[in-house]
C-alpha cells in the first residue's frame, strides 16, 4: 500500500513538472521549439535518474502530448501538419524513454554495489566481533548480538547442537521455535520463508553441523547468509578449541603440582625414615645382648614396613594423579621376567620356579622398571601367600596382539568371591589378613600401571589348587611392522 | 680400608648428624656440608677420600656439585636420594657419581659401598686390547677416546670400564655378576639393575639404533655380549 501511494505521488510530481516546463515556455517566454523539447527532455533525465522507469515513461508521454498540443503547428491541437514534426516528436519520445531506461539501470547498478559493500562491511565487522570472544557461549551471544546490530535486522537465534542451548538475540525471536532450530539442524536443510521474512539456516563447519542460526526480518542475499553462517560456525569452533585449550591447560597445571607436592611429601617422610634406619641398623650391627637385639630388630622391621607404605601410598597417589606417564619402548619379555626373578632372588630361594616362555616372543612396547615392578609384586604375592617350597610357574605367550604373562602358584587359592575384590585399594583378602605383613595396595599399583599401559591384570584361581594372576600388553608396534 | 676422610653432604641436620656418629664410630674422619656451594668449598680444605652427595638440596643441587667436583678429581663419589626413578640414577651416573643408594638405607650396606668405592675397581688395562675399531665404532683404550657414528662421545668412567670389560670378552656373553664384579668390586653382584642403566646408557652413546642394538645385546637370564662383526677385530 506504501509502495503504491509513494508511486503515485511521484508520477503526479512528475506530470506536475512537465506542466510546469509547458508553461513556462507558452505562457511567459517565448523561445523555439527545440529549446522546450531539450528542456523537456532534461526533466525527463532527472526524474529517471531520482525516481524510477514508470515515473519517466509516464513523465515522457504527458512530455510529447503537451509538447505536440502546445508547441508544434496547429498549436492547440494533437494533430501534425509537417510530417517532418512526426520524426522529431517519436525521437523526442525514444530518446527519453531510452535514457530514462539506461539511467535507471545505472542507478540500480549502484544500489546494488553498494548494498553488496554494506553486506561485505557488516560480515567483516560479524567476524572481527566473534575473534573477540574466547568462550563458547560469550561468542555464541556475541555472534547473535552482532548479527542483529550489524545487519540491521529484528533479532537472530542461534541453537548449538553440541551445548544444545538457544542463544535468543530477543525475545520476539521466539517466532523461531527451539524444535524449527532444532529440525533444521538435523535436516540440514535452509528454510526461507518470504513472507514472514524469516530465515532459518544450518550451521556447518567441514561436514559437520554445530546448529542453526535464524534471521529476523531478513533481507540477506543467499551468498551472504552462507557467509554469515560460516563466519558463525569458525568463531564457536576457536572459541571451543581455546577453551578446550585453557582447560588443559589447567589441567597440566593442577597435574605438576600434584607431581611437585608428592615428590615434596615423600622427601619430607623418608628423610626422618632415613636417620632411624640408619642409626637403628647401624646399632644392630654392634655386638648386642638377645634382648637388645630383639627390640632393634623390630625398630629396623619397621622402619622398613613403614618406608614401604610411604612408597607405596605415593606410588598409587601418582598413578591416581593421572601424572603417570611410562617412558615405553621395546623391550623382550624375558629380559623383564629374568630381571623380575633376578631381583626376587632372595625371597624365591627354596622355590622351584618353572618358566614356560617360549624361544621367539615379539618384545613389549613398555616401560621396563614398572613391568619389572609388577612382576616383582605378582612372584612376592605367589610366595607370600603359598606354602614353603612349593613350586611357582611363570609363563608367556602371544594372543592376539597382545602379551600375556602369567605367575601361578600352589596357593590356597582365592574365593570367587573376593577375586574381584583383591584389586582395589588396601583391600586385604580375609583369611591372610591376620597371617601376612602388607599394605594392600600392591596389586592395586600393579593394576594401575598396567592399565596405564593399556593392558588389563586378572585373576584366576580355584581355592585348593591355587592362583594364576596374568596380565596382558600390547606387542610393540616396532616389531610388528615386517 | 678404615680411616678414610668422607665428606657428607646433606641439608638435613639429622641426617647429618647420624652419618657423623655411624661413619665415626666405623673409624672415618667426617667433614659435614649443608650445600652443593658449601661442599665444593669443603672439599678444596678437607680433601676427602671420598664424598656422600644428597640429590635434593636447595641452591646448587647434588647433580651440579658432581659435575663440578668430577671436573678436577676422580674421587669416589656416592649419591644418596629419596628418589629411586631410572631417569635420577642416569643423570646422577652421568654426572660421574660412581655408586647410588637410595635413602633410606641400612648402614651396612653402605658402609659396604663404601669400601667398594675406596678401593676402586680392578682394571684390566694391562691384558686387553689397545684399539677397536670397526664401522661406526672406533676405542682407543689407552687414550680412553671413544668414537661413535663420526662424533666423539664422552663416557663416564664407569661406562668405559664396562665397555672394556665387554669388549675383552667380545662374543661371548659375560654375565651380571661377572660385569658387576669387574666394574665396581667384589662386593657387588646382585645389582642388574645398575648394569641395565649402564648398559642402556652406553647403547645411548655408541650404538647407532639403541632400540636395536648392534654392539651390545642381550642375553637374558645370562648377561651381556658384545657382537664383534667380521672385519672388525680388537687390535
Amino acid at each position: 500500500m506504501k509502495a503504491a501511494l509513494r508511486l503515485t505521488i511521484r508520477i503526479l510530481t512528475a506530470l506536475a513538472l512537465i506542466v510546469a516546463i509547458i508553461l513556462l515556455y507558452f505562457r511567459f517566454l517565448s523561445v523555439n521549439v527545440t529549446t522546450v523539447a531539450l528542456t523537456m527532455l532534461l526533466a525527463i533525465l532527472a526524474i529517471a535518474t531520482q525516481w524510477g522507469l514508470t515515473e519517466s515513461v509516464v513523465a515522457s508521454v504527458a512530455a510529447m502530448l503537451g509538447f505536440n498540443y502546445f508547441f508544434l503547428p496547429p498549436i492547440g491541437t494533437f494533430e501534425i501538419a509537417d510530417p517532418q514534426n512526426w520524426v522529431a516528436l517519436i525521437a523526442f519520445l525514444i530518446t527519453a524513454v531510452t535514457a530514462s531506461q539506461l539511467s535507471v539501470r545505472a542507478r540500480r547498478r549502484t544500489a546494488e554495489a553498494d548494498a553488496r559493500r554494506r553486506e561485505v562491511e557488516r560480515l567483516y565487522a560479524l567476524g572481527q566481533a566473534m575473534l573477540l570472544s574466547d568462550s563458547v557461549r560469550t561468542s555464541a551471544r556475541d555472534a547473535v548480538n552482532s548479527i542483529m546490530r550489524t545487519f540491521e535486522i529484528p533479532g537472530a537465534v542461534l541453537f548449538s547442537k553440541i551445548e544444545d542451548e538457544f542463544f535468543r538475540s530477543d525475545p520476539q525471536t521466539l517466532a523461531i521455535s527451539d524444535e524449527q532450530l532444532r529440525m533444521i539442524a538435523s535436516s540440514e536443510e535452509p528454510l526461507i520463508d518470504q513472507q514472514t521474512q524469516i530465515a532459518v539456516v544450518p550451521v556447518r563447519l567441514g561436514g559437520q553441523v554445530l546448529g542453526s542460526l535464524g534471521f529476523m526480518g531478513c533481507t540477506l542475499s543467499t551468498a551472504a547468509l552462507n557467509a554469515v553462517t560460516y563466519l558463525v560456525a569458525i568463531g564457536m569452533e576457536r572459541a571451543r578449541s581455546l577453551e578446550e585449550g585453557s582447560k588443559t591447560e589447567a589441567l597440566r597445571q593442577s597435574e605438576t603440582l600434584k607431581a611437585v607436592l608428592l615428590d615434596a611429601l615423600a622427601h619430607d617422610l623418608k628423610t626422618p625414615l632415613t636417620s632411624i634406619k640408619g642409626a637403628v641398623s647401624h646399632l644392630l650391627a654392634q655386638p648386642r645382648d638377645a634382648e637388645e637385639r630383639e627390640l632393634l630388630t623390630i625398630a629396623n622391621e619397621e622402619t622398613d614396613r613403614l618406608n614401604r607404605l610411604v612408597v607405596e601410598v605415593l606410588e598409587m597417589a601418582r598413578i591416581e594423579a593421572a601424572k603417570f606417564h611410562p617412558d615405553r619402548s621395546p623391550h623382550g619379555v624375558s629380559e623383564i621376567i629374568a630381571a623380575a626373578v633376578k631381583a626376587q632372588e632372595e625371597s624365591l630361594k627354596g622355590r622351584r620356579v618353572r618358566l614356560h616362555i617360549p624361544e621367539s616372543l615379539p618384545a613389549a612396547d613398555v616401560d621396563f622398571e614398572f613391568i619389572q615392578q609388577v612382576l616383582k609384586q605378582l612372584l612376592d604375592n605367589a610366595v607370600k601367600y603359598s606354602p614353603p617350597g612349593s613350586p611357582l610357574t611363570i609363563a608367556a605367550g602371544v594372543a592376539g596382539e597382545k602379551i600375556v604373562i602369567s605367575v601361578a602358584d600352589h596357593g590356597k587359592g582365592i574365593p570367587e568371591a573376593e577375586q574381584a575384590r583383591i584389586f582395589e585399594k588396601f583391600y586385604r583378602g580375609r583369611a591372610s589378613r591376620d597371617e601376612t605383613l602388607g599394605t594392600g595396595l600392591g596389586l592395586s599399583i600393579a593394576k594401575g600401571i598396567i592399565e596405564a599401559h593399556g593392558g588389563k591384570v586378572w585373576v584366576t584361581s580355584q581355592p585348593g589348587q591355587g592362583s594364576i594372576f596374568s596380565f596382558a600388553l600390547p606387542v610393540s608396534k616396532k616389531e610388528l611392522v615386517p | 680400608m678404615s680411616g678414610a676422610k668422607i665428606l657428607v653432604v646433606d641439608d638435613e641436620p639429622q641426617i647429618r648428624r647420624m652419618m657423623r656418629a655411624t661413619l665415626t664410630s666405623t673409624g672415618h674422619q667426617v667433614d659435614e656440608a649443608r650445600t652443593g656451594e658449601e661442599a665444593l668449598e669443603k672439599f678444596r680444605e678437607f680433601l676427602p677420600d671420598l664424598v656422600l652427595l644428597d640429590l635434593n638440596m636447595p641452591g646448587m643441587g647434588g647433580v651440579e656439585a658432581c659435575k663440578s667436583i668430577r671436573a678436577g678429581s676422580d674421587v669416589p663419589i656416592i649419591i644418596l636420594t629419596v628418589r629411586n626413578t631410572e631417569k635420577e640414577k642416569v643423570e646422577a651416573l652421568d654426572a660421574g657419581a660412581d655408586d647410588y643408594v637410595s635413602k633410606p638405607f641400612g648402614m651396612q650396606e653402605l658402609l659396604a659401598r663404601i669400601r667398594a668405592a675406596l678401593r676402586r675397581a680392578p682394571s684390566s688395562a694391562e691384558s686387553g686390547p689397545q684399539r677397536f675399531v670397526s664401522e661406526g665404532l672406533e676405542i682407543d683404550f689407552d687414550g680412553r677416546r671413544v668414537r661413535a657414528n663420526g662424533k666423539n662421545v664422552r663416557l663416564t668412567p664407569k661406562e668405559f670400564e664396562l665397555l672394556r670389560h665387554l669388549v675383552v670378552h667380545g662374543g661371548k656373553p659375560v654375565p651380571h655378576r661377572e660385569l658387576l664384579q669387574a666394574v665396581w668390586g667384589p662386593d657387588y653382584g646382585d645389582e642388574t639393575d645398575y648394569l641395565r642403566v649402564f648398559i642402556n646408557h652406553l647403547r645411548k652413546k655408541i650404538e647407532p639404533n639403541p632400540a636395536h642394538p648392534k654392539y651390545i645385546l642381550t642375553e637374558p637370564w645370562v648377561g651381556y655380549r658384545f657382537a664383534i662383526a667380521e672385519g672388525s677385530e680388537p687390535e
